[in-house]
């Protein structure tokens, strides 16, 4: 078992940053309302307008009695097929009669069999994936075959069909209708309901004997409910569609009576002779059908999805002007060898120096400029391994990722330089970062399955990439593929080269992804969490794999863990980081035999590996609380808030100071006076005395929370 | 695979059952009985039940679906109530246009869908609002009326196509690729907003896999990490969207023909109902069902071919 300080989801450090904020008690009744009016619904401007047309549409019809200027069937002979009049606002078809009224005369039978379909569709579909869910495999398995069934139909020559049977009886055919479309709705919410289903708490209700149709209607139902208004919507507008299409094609309402499928079909009889007729109904048609799919697209919008790992173009030219600010505000490289006084020329080859990084959400976005990284520096020699040490969510994948210029969509580097053999590779633009990417600095990342393609075999994307970035043929890469991979221990090349990624194994993959970052021969290695994902015994032979990598081949690596154990075991040099800052580094032994920050002392004090086995702890230390959301970082220190010798000193922004006895830097006011007392870090909860009132806030999280061990 | 396969065989015989045992009882629930509607007001009800009693109508409702499933299966699909002629000979000549017609939409639809859905996915920014903005609009547009608007425009304001009617291949090329053009564009705008949705959407998605970045930190270009590695992983949703496209289309046809006049799968439906014609309406909602449910079997086929977990296993 190898201990971590905090297990966290693989992508905390970006995810946290899209949190929303939790709303203090007392706004309660405020806050209640901006959250209704920053509905998705509220927000959106389509939403929004199609709302009101709809509403108004409604209104107007159920009215319509009331001020029409015209009875349906009134003719007025003296204007037959005339346009837009001050007698008639929208004109007049062939028998002179008004298409105003007659459009509203039949709005509301249009919208009340639509609203037929959706109930019916809707309610079938949702019962039957609720029933499904919640009723074990077998009838799951039943009902899926039948709806796949319906889905597969020709459904408007079945519908015609039905209308053969019972005639152009509107509301019956809009109920059929319904019932053909809920099978669609069922594929959509079944999905859902069985993971409702799958929730803990509905398998304690379970536990507890709530029978299935209350923990239908209680548990899974409201979590539907969503995905049921925006299906509606959509059915809604649908429904309006086909049955003005059987209209069109003469299975409208008897005749006199007027609907809009039934005008248009008039209307395209004169459309060489009256073409304005189309117009309004047309519009109306569409303008209706356009909001109800605006309402359920705006309410079926993702609200947080992942960004892309390829920005789009307008992405990309946004990150370029960015680049270019980085670029020009950047000390020249005159300057910049005048003030360093070491000149970057005399940087050795393989040499990356990191100064004051700092990586920001994009104001643009969501996160107005959220910063996620402040002020970062650290060194790394050809040929050594630097750890970047620290909870989930202290902006270390952030770190790393900038190294490549691999920042997720909407985040980027706001400040400082990536000096890799002395160029900024901050201030180098994306197309220009391909020449580095893979040839001098290359990724393995977290989970190996994940950043392989699933749609090609290993031996294509290893030889592929090979050619690319060695200029080898076909067949010399297939060879150097093969060698790589069992330069990386894996016995039968051959087979694996053949192999799709999903018919290996999780180690056996992150084996493949290593020779894919080996195979332009980089002279950097940035290693996401590397082994986090990987079964314990897996994880040691990877972390072997990488040390006589880094032997052989001279390469350096940037480590990225939360696990102190994988840091004592592979790097020279560590920096360990809170709350986007590095708050203490050095070199291996001297950090991990000598913390001086608290930060250290904590996480050394939880990890059971840290501790001789005779002198085992009977309580592994915790830090209480979580890291702070980097737009919660206070001014002064950020870890005061869970730190045990914080004090009013710590309230002050804190410099990144020489440690008074080793090589290192460490970001603490009290370091020396700790170092001096030689306090250690306790396995109790901070005891009231020694914790420091910040905000009440933050006292309350980190006074509840027990940091939780790693599951692994 | 051969497993798959053959369970997809045995999905598709049982939904053409489905269909046939439903198009059979709508059929009998049709007001009239086969006597009536073939000879018209004014017969006698002697005549009218000779009629029914030659057609078997009043033998049980068992005897009477086997013996129509018995000629259907060696292509017999009756005769039809109105003209006397035979279904199955009438259905063979209407398939082609409806064929083409929706075969010509799906294709067209699955062209356009595909290029407008993954420019808006990969250029991003405003174009993307742009191109999001009118595929809502194309969505919304009741195919019917579109194609009315398209024969005031492009065959009353200039008579670059023909309004109506149908040229058969045989007959010239190029006039059915002329008569076919409208009638195709009309069902294909519909069909291409969805699709484009559909492919924004997967090629979104594609995006975000973490591959990707892979692709990226191993120098891959850009053109390639989108149209052939994005793309590919996008390709399965796209193609299980134009699958479902295609049995809309079909069905939109029955719009397509009536607007356009084209004797097609389409046109029988509507006058077989309007007239009560029962054969013939039971005879077009069973081979629409074949086809519909053959060429998704194709695409679903197709689908599964592209997954590599599918294949290998």
């Amino acid at each position: 078992m190898i201990p971590t300080v905090a297990p966290a989801p693989a992508d905390a450090d970006q995810a946290g940053t899209t949190t929303p904020a939790g709303t203090p008690a007392r706004n309660a009744g405020k806050a209640a309302i901006t959250k209704f009016s920053r509905h998705r619904l509220f927000t959106s401007p389509g939403a929004v307008a199609g709302l009101i047309w709809l509403a108004a549409i409604v209104i107007a019809s159920l009215t319509a009695p009331l001020w029409l200027p015209f009875k349906t069937e009134d003719q007025d002979f003296t204007a037959v097929l005339s346009g837009p009049t001050a007698a008639h606002w929208l004109g007049t078809d062939e028998l002179g009669r008004d298409i105003l009224s007659r459009i509203f005369a039949a709005a509301a039978g249009t919208l009340g069999t639509s609203m037929l379909t959706v109930i019916v569709g809707v309610g079938l579909g949702t019962v039957l994936a609720m029933l499904a869910a919640g009723a074990g495999t077998r009838t799951e398995a039943v009902i899926s075959r039948v709806t796949e069934i319906m889905m597969s139909l020709p459904g408007t020559v079945i519908i015609l069909a039905v209308i053969g049977a019972v005639g152009t009886n509107i509301p019956v055919v809009m109920a059929i209708l319904g019932i053909l479309m809920s099978a669609g709705i069922y594929r959509v919410i079944l999905g859902q309901a069985k993971s409702l289903q799958s929730q803990l708490y509905v398998d304690a209700a379970k536990v507890d004997g709530v029978g299935p149709l209350r923990i239908s209607l209680r548990h899974v139902l409201p979590g539907l409910a969503n995905t049921i208004v925006v299906q509606a919507a959509l059915i809604f507008a649908v429904g309006m569609l086909i049955q003005a299409g059987l209209a069109f094609i003469g299975f409208g309402p008897p005749i006199p009576q007027p609907s809009w499928g039934g005008m248009i079909q008039g209307a395209s009889q004169h459309v060489y002779d009256a073409p304005w007729m189309m117009v309004p109904t047309g519009a109306v048609l569409a303008l209706t059908v356009l909001s109800a799919n605006a309402i359920g697209n705006a309410l079926g919008k993702a609200p947080n999805a992942a960004a892309p790992h390829l920005p789009s173009a307008a992405a990309r030219r946004q990150r370029a002007k960015a680049v270019a600010a980085i670029a020009a505000a950047a000390p020249k490289p005159e300057d910049q060898a005048a003030g360093d006084g070491a000149s970057h020329s005399a940087a050795p080859e393989g040499t990356l120096s990191v100064r004051n990084l700092s990586v920001g959400v994009d104001s643009a976005g969501a996160g107005n400029g959220v910063r996620l990284v402040t002020d970062v520096s650290f060194e790394v020699q050809p040929g050594t391994v630097l750890g970047l040490v620290g909870e989930s969510g202290c902006g270390k994948t952030m770190t790393a990722l900038s190294l490549l210029g691999l920042l997720p969509s909407g985040v980027s580097v706001t400040g400082g330089q990536i000096l890799w053999n002395g160029r900024n590779l901050a201030a180098v633009a994306d197309r220009d970062m391909e020449a580095v990417r893979g040839r001098e600095i290359a990724l393995i990342s977290q989970e190996p399955m994940r950043a392989l393609d699933p749609m090609f075999t290993v031996g294509y994307q290893l030889t592929a990439t090979i050619r690319r970035l060695r200029g080898m043929n076909r067949a010399e890469a297939r060879k150097e593929a093969q060698s790589l991979l069992e330069k990386v221990g894996i016995v039968d090349a051959a087979r694996i080269l053949k192999t799709y990624p999903h018919q290996i194994s999780g180690g056996m993959a992150q084996r493949v992804a290593i020779a894919l970052a080996l195979s332009g021969q980089p002279k950097l290695l940035v290693a996401d969490e590397p082994t986090t994902a990987l079964d314990v015994t897996v994880q040691a032979e990877i972390l072997s794999l990488l040390r006589s990598l880094v032997k052989d081949t001279g390469m350096s690596v940037v480590m990225v863990t939360h696990d102190l154990g994988v840091v004592a075991d592979i790097c020279d040099q560590v920096a360990v980081m809170y709350a986007g800052q590095v708050v203490e580094n050095g070199s291996t032994r001297a950090v991990l035999d000598h913390p001086r920050h608290p930060y250290t002392l904590a996480l050394l004090a939880a990890d059971p590996h840290a501790n001789h086995a005779d002198d085992m702890p009977e309580r592994l230390a915790t830090i209480s609380g979580q890291v702070p959301q980097p737009k919660d970082w206070p001014s002064g220190c950020r870890f005061a808030a869970r730190c045990q010798f914080a004090g009013s000193a710590c309230l002050e922004p804190v410099p990144l100071l020489p440690s008074g006895t080793g090589e290192g830097l460490v970001r603490c006011v009290k370091a020396d006076q700790l170092a001096v007392e030689g306090m250690d870090w306790l396995a109790t909860d901070v005891p009231a005395s020694r914790a420091l009132q910040v905000t009440p806030r933050q006292n309350l999280r980190t006074l509840n929370t027990i940091v939780e061990k790693d599951p692994a | 695979m051969a497993l798959f396969i053959t369970k997809r065989l045995l999905m598709a015989l049982a939904t053409v059952l489905v269909v046939a045992v439903l198009a059979f009882l709508l059929v009998h629930a049709m007001p009239g009985s086969p006597g009536a509607i073939s000879l018209g007001a004014g017969a006698s009800q002697e005549a009218i039940d000779e009629v029914n009693q030659r057609l078997g109508w009043n033998d049980p409702l068992f005897t009477q679906f086997f013996s129509w499933l018995g000629s259907a299966v060696q292509g017999d699909l009756g005769i039809s109530l109105i003209d006397g002629r035979s279904v199955s000979a009438d259905l063979a000549s209407r398939l082609p246009v409806t064929a083409s017609l929706a075969a010509g939409a799906t294709v067209l639809s699955a062209v356009l869908g595909i290029a407008l859905g993954v420019t808006a996915a990969v250029r991003g920014g405003l174009l993307d609002q742009v191109i999001g903005g009118f595929v809502g609009l194309l969505v919304a547009l009741p195919a019917f009326w579109v194609g009315v608007i398209f024969v005031y425009l492009f065959a009353v304001q200039s008579s670059i196509f023909p309004a109506t009617g149908y040229v058969p291949f045989e007959v010239s090329p190029q006039d059915w690729a002329l008569s076919l053009a409208l009638p195709v564009i009309t069902l294909a705008v519909g069909g291409a907003a969805f699709i484009a949705r559909q492919t924004r959407a997967s090629m979104l998605e594609a995006l975000q896999q973490e591959h990707i970045r892979t692709l990226r930190a191993t120098a891959t270009p850009t053109w390639k990490i989108l149209y052939v590695h994005a793309l590919r992983y996008a390709s399965l949703p796209i193609v299980a969207g134009i699958a479902l496209q295609f049995i809309g289309l079909f069905g939109g046809s029955v719009i397509a023909e009536q607007l356009f006049a084209m004797p097609g799968l389409g046109q029988a439906v509507q006058t077989s109902v309007s007239t009560h014609d029962a054969p013939a309406v039971q005879g077009v909602v069973v081979i629409a069902t074949v086809v519909v449910v053959a060429v998704n079997l194709v695409l679903e086929l197709a689908t599964k071919f592209l997954d590599p977990k599918l294949r290998a296993s």
